[in-house]
């Protein structure tokens, strides 16, 4: 089983794994990646994952968040309602600054994902979106690169 | 993986099919809507212009004017977007006749604004002036389009030329400010008619020259707008060029001015073909 993983040159301690997905650690990077290891992630094992993330903000004051998806096939509405209303409202004040995401490279689910924001919006209002930073991002170097760009800058 | 978790995802994969496809529907709905909107905006504008088209049509001169002091002559005014830029004017004097084809700069409604301003300014200053020979009332055209247009910088501007036929004299002297014009024999001989290297309006100062033509019974001259020689088009997507308008009019040379318009304006369609206008085009022809 993969402990640690390297992108970049940056170390990546892994902190929680569950069935479903993986948590990694940089301190200097700030950072923390949350790899989706397979196609669907029940919500109260995605809640679990996202209150860990919460601890570690806490614990560790992270300001980079990075959500490889690429491995998700299912897009959970009510996951990704929890995650808007709930989640991210919890945190807004906790130092997060970036959230980058990555999707899979998969045209029907980027669909999937903005009809599920679309509803969210409709429900809640557009304040949803204020506080954090949101990227989408290709690859995590991609996101390293933009942290070590607005850092430098 | 148990069960439930198996259960859990078909189930959220199907929320996510139905959420989706009702998204997918509102957003067609909504560009749907757009698309209305958009086609009555066009039609609109569509009308308009097929009007200003007509409008444009109706200021065009009578070409039988030419034909009672010339043996014979025709043109031919095909606007890029059905209104456009280029003009032929036409005016018969006390002592002759006044022939010439302008270019304004520019395509479409701003170039037909600036065209017909030209030409109702050479109405007037033709009918004002004793005008003796065509650079004067280019200078003069020059000055007014420069006065009413640029008058803190250049932005509208012409080139063309202006002939005049004396019948008292029986001569042809033109000026020519940018304006193109080819002149043949009948014995097929094509030269390219000197012009003044400035344009009308855009510098009042700007001085222009008189030429005197000589020319035979059975010669033929054609002025002509860039649009006819800039068009694109063949096999490989290439310019008509002069020189394919020279090939053209010393293959036909036997032929009338009406027909050899026709002759013109058939070889430039198949040489476009389905692609778009490329400027606004226009040619006078002439036979002495």
């Amino acid at each position: 089983m993969m402990e640690n993983i390297i992108y970049k040159g940056f170390e990546f301690n892994l902190i929680y794994r569950c069935s479903y997905s993986s948590l990694f650690y940089n301190s200097n990077l700030e950072m923390v990646l949350c790899i989706a290891d397979v196609e669907y992630i029940p919500i109260e094992n995605f809640k679990t994952i996202f209150d860990s993330i919460s601890e570690l903000i806490e614990k560790h004051s992270i300001k980079h968040l990075l959500f490889d998806k690429r491995n998700l096939r299912t897009f959970h509405q009510p996951s990704m309602e929890w995650y808007f209303a709930v989640w991210k409202q919890s945190i807004k004040e906790k130092g997060l600054v970036n959230h980058y995401k990555i999707l899979p490279d998969l045209e029907w689910f980027v669909q999937a994902v903005n009809a599920g924001k679309h509803e969210i919006f409709k429900k809640y209002n557009s304040n949803l979106l204020n506080g954090i930073r949101v990227s989408y991002v290709d690859t995590i170097e991609k996101a390293i690169d933009d942290i070590l760009i607005s850092t430098n800058n | 993986m148990d069960l439930a978790f198996y259960k859990e995802q078909l189930q959220a994969k199907e929320d996510m099919l139905s959420s989706t496809s009702k998204y997918l529907m509102e957003i067609q709905h909504v560009l749907k809507e757009k698309n209305e909107e958009i086609s009555e905006i066009n039609e609109g504008i569509f009308e308009s212009i097929q009007f200003a088209e007509l409008i444009q049509k109706s200021l065009l001169p009578d070409v039988e004017v030419l034909k009672i002091f010339l043996k014979d002559a025709s043109y031919k005014v095909i606007q890029q977007i059905g209104i456009g830029g280029d003009a032929v004017f036409i005016k018969n004097t006390s002592h002759g006749v006044l022939f010439g084809l302008f270019d304004a700069t520019g395509h479409g409604i701003p170039a037909a604004m600036l065209s017909i301003s030209g030409v109702l300014m050479l109405n007037e200053l033709s009918s004002s002036v004793n005008v003796d020979s065509p650079k004067s009332l280019i200078k003069l055209l020059n000055y007014q389009l420069n006065n009413t247009f640029n008058n803190d910088h250049s932005v509208a501007h012409m080139e063309g030329s202006m002939f005049f036929f004396s019948s008292i004299t029986k001569k042809l002297s033109y000026c020519s400010a940018k304006g193109k014009a080819l002149y043949i024999s009948l014995n097929k001989k094509i030269v390219e008619l000197p012009y003044t290297k400035h344009s009308i309006g855009e510098d009042p100062t700007s001085d222009y020259e008189d030429f005197d033509l000589e020319f035979q019974k059975g010669d033929k001259l054609i002025l002509y707008s860039d649009g006819l020689i800039d068009q694109f088009g063949g096999d490989l997507d290439k310019k008509f060029t002069r020189s394919r308008l020279k090939t053209i009019l010393s293959d036909n040379l036997n032929k009338s001015a009406e027909d050899l318009k026709l002759v013109i304006v058939d070889e430039h369609m198949k040489w476009k073909n389905t692609r778009q206008q490329t400027d606004d085009l226009s040619f006078i022809i002439i036979e002495f």
